[in-house]
């Protein structure tokens, strides 16, 4: 009797403890800790994307202020939001989200105003990228670095000249395109290929573009967030769309590599500098920011991640292999063509229904 | 009449709570950290599966089964019947390599025994990510089976080797090898020889010998061995990341997704009580054929 209910309590514990780690899903990612507990003056918590900020930056920084900064590191604003909405308030001082992130974030009340007074270099910042439309009047966020998600072609494999989107759906491109694993870069690309917005809820146009991406079902031959240039560099794939930066350090690695805006228009994000609401050290994030937006400093880390720098002070200081490469620098056109992504409230459903079906 | 009822009583309840005490203090620790760490979590996860969200993303708490009508959507059975297939065949391909690997560790001598042992083991002791990203660089159209076969002249073309449902099932296999072969390790060891004599004085062939006696004997390590394996390989979605390039789709995928991209965590909550479901199910058959959950526990 007493070993009978001893295995079936084993058997649900067993089975329970085997589902969990069966589905660890939303444990992935988050990067360590925020750092101890701060005593006043002395520390800076900073959660930032990986491979962004160079240590050096990092260095400098304590080295002329003797504030201590604790680096924290994630690979995608949806981590950043988990991570932060499941934490104690103010757990970072300062985090980079995107675009649609910063409009997200600052609805929820994660994010505090920004004390303009105490950020002087924003007058560095170039006039395009302030006042944008996820964060009117820059509120929450300034701008740190953007780009743009664009084609890289290797022209030893695909002879003709490869210039929008339209073009990858083409079959004789079966089995040979590296995308980014992002459901809103493939599906948005897709609708702009069909002259549809990148955030398209429209169901006339999301019942075409569920069509469209069959044909281009069997030219995908992997997709890969992580490191998309490394498909392109082994010769995995002759195609990719991917983040500008990866596309420069391709054609860094090789001369047969090159480079498209599409002329259906890019897809753009643009990085931004934002305080936590409830943070330990406010004034110490203030002068993280404003001191990342000095020319010198911005340039720095232009020098280590080649991303569109829109510091227009620290532009001027970079060498011309950063300002006349299109890839690093993008120029004003495409930023001006493009598009970014914006959160689409629950239609966000329609969106994952279709890359459900797209990639059974 | 009724005060002594009541001193009946306090004494019956001093007697019992003394008679529970130790249990109580033995035991109560680990259950509170079960209650905890398992029972809330899945119960919370069991409660938003009849949730629905707002245009913000929020989860509301309204009741309803919306969230269990979408499972049923051709596409995601489709998914499923992938997802079954390859934990299925991840699972054979386990028990096939897994079976002769416990059989002749068991057989071995101690020394070789534990030199096995630390074989199999030794891996874990890497990230299995770092690990199938080595997969990649062997499998991939520059990698080292390709760049073999191609100076051997055996090939003109790379195979695609990469990025597939084989891929895939290789992954899995290679993850949760380990997991196959303890469990049937162990009853192989506690296999009664003198049983397998007599099946040999009887008469009996080896390869009679095998499937009437041995096969029977050592079924609930197989079957043991196949829970561990099946239940992790319907959920691991980072191996099918990897190693099928994102173009499989595991129900493990599937579920990530909604509690990432698609802000839908109730819907993934529904898609983790169906996990929930077959993992339940499989273990009853399980203890109803007779298996020990000691065997699935020795992990």
């Amino acid at each position: 009797m007493k070993t009978r209910r001893y295995r079936r309590v084993m058997a649900i514990m067993l089975s329970l403890t085997l589902l969990l780690t069966g589905s660890q899903l939303t444990a992935c990612g988050g990067g360590g800790g925020g750092g101890g507990g701060s005593e006043g003056a002395g520390e800076l918590n900073l959660y930032i994307w990986a491979e962004y900020l160079p240590d050096a930056v990092v260095e400098r920084f304590t080295e002329e202020t003797g504030i201590k900064v604790n680096v924290s590191n994630y690979s995608s604003n949806e981590d950043l939001l988990a991570k932060v909405q499941g934490s104690n308030e103010g757990i970072y001082d300062v985090v980079v989200p995107s675009d649609y992130m910063v409009k997200m974030m600052a609805e929820e009340g994660l994010l505090e105003e920004l004390d303009k007074d105490a950020l002087p270099n924003l007058a560095n910042i170039e006039e395009n990228f302030l006042d944008p439309s996820f964060d009117p009047g820059n509120t929450y966020s300034v701008p740190y670095m953007g780009g743009v998600a664009m084609i890289v072609y290797n022209r030893d494999v695909v002879t003709e000249p490869i210039t929008g989107y339209q073009q990858l759906f083409d079959p004789q491109y079966a089995n040979s395109i590296v995308a980014l694993d992002d459901f809103r870069a493939v599906i948005g690309m897709t609708a702009k290929s069909l002259g549809y917005s990148l955030n398209t809820t429209d169901d006339t146009e999301l019942a075409q573009v569920a069509l469209r991406l069959e044909e281009l079902r069997p030219n995908i031959k992997l997709f890969d967030s992580d490191s998309p240039k490394s498909a392109m560099l082994s010769g995995e794939t002759s195609i990719g769309y991917m983040w500008n930066a990866e596309v420069a350090i391709c054609q860094e690695e090789s001369d047969s590599f090159e480079a498209v805006f599409p002329s259906e228009g890019c897809y753009l994000f643009l990085d931004n500098l934002s305080v936590l609401k409830g943070a330990q050290n406010r004034e110490n994030a203030l002068a993280f920011i404003n001191f990342i937006m000095e020319p010198e400093i911005s340039k720095m880390i232009s020098e280590e991640f080649p991303y569109l720098n829109p510091n227009r002070e620290a532009v001027a200081l970079l060498p011309d292999s950063y300002r006349d490469n299109p890839v690093s620098n993008v120029p004003a056109e495409i930023i001006a063509k493009g598009e970014y992504v914006t959160d689409l409230g629950a239609d966000v459903a329609k969106y994952d229904e279709l890359w459900t079906e797209f990639t059974r | 009449m009724a005060s002594r009822n009541a001193t009946q009583t306090t004494g019956f309840l001093r007697r019992r709570l003394q008679r529970a005490a130790p249990l109580l203090t033995m035991v109560s620790p680990v259950t509170v950290w079960m209650v905890i760490l398992i029972a809330v979590p899945l119960i919370y996860v069991l409660f938003i599966s009849f949730c629905s969200t707002d245009e913000a993303h929020h989860i509301v708490f309204a009741f309803t089964l919306q969230n269990y009508a979408k499972l049923f959507d051709p596409t995601l059975l489709s998914i499923y019947g992938n997802s079954l297939l390859i934990a299925g065949l991840t699972c054979l391909i386990s028990i096939l390599i897994g079976y002769p690997f416990a059989t002749i560790m068991a057989n071995s001598s101690p020394f070789k025994r534990t030199l096995m042992m630390v074989f199999l083991m030794l891996p874990f002791w890497t990230n299995s990510l770092i690990r199938l990203y080595g997969w990649r660089s062997i499998l991939g159209s520059n990698g080292f089976i390709n760049s073999v076969l191609q100076s051997l002249g055996l090939i003109t073309q790379p195979l695609e080797l990469l990025y597939n449902h084989f891929a895939v099932v290789l992954g899995m296999v290679y993850v949760l090898l380990p997991f196959m072969v303890l469990p049937i390790y162990t009853v192989i060891l506690k296999l009664d020889h003198s049983l397998l004599e007599a099946a040999s004085d009887l008469g009996a062939r080896p390869a009679r010998r095998f499937l009437k006696v041995t096969l029977p004997l050592t079924s609930s390590g197989i079957f043991a061995g196949s829970i561990m394996v099946f239940i992790p390989a319907l959920g691991y979605f980072f191996v099918s990341n990897l190693m099928g390039g994102g173009t499989t789709q595991l129900i493990g995928n599937v579920i990530a997704r909604q509690f990432k991209e698609a802000f839908n965590w109730p819907f993934g909550a529904a898609l983790s009580i169906v996990l929930i479901i077959i993992t339940l199910v499989l273990v009853r058959a399980y203890t109803k054929t007779g298996g020990k959950m000691d065997d699935l526990g020795a992990m």
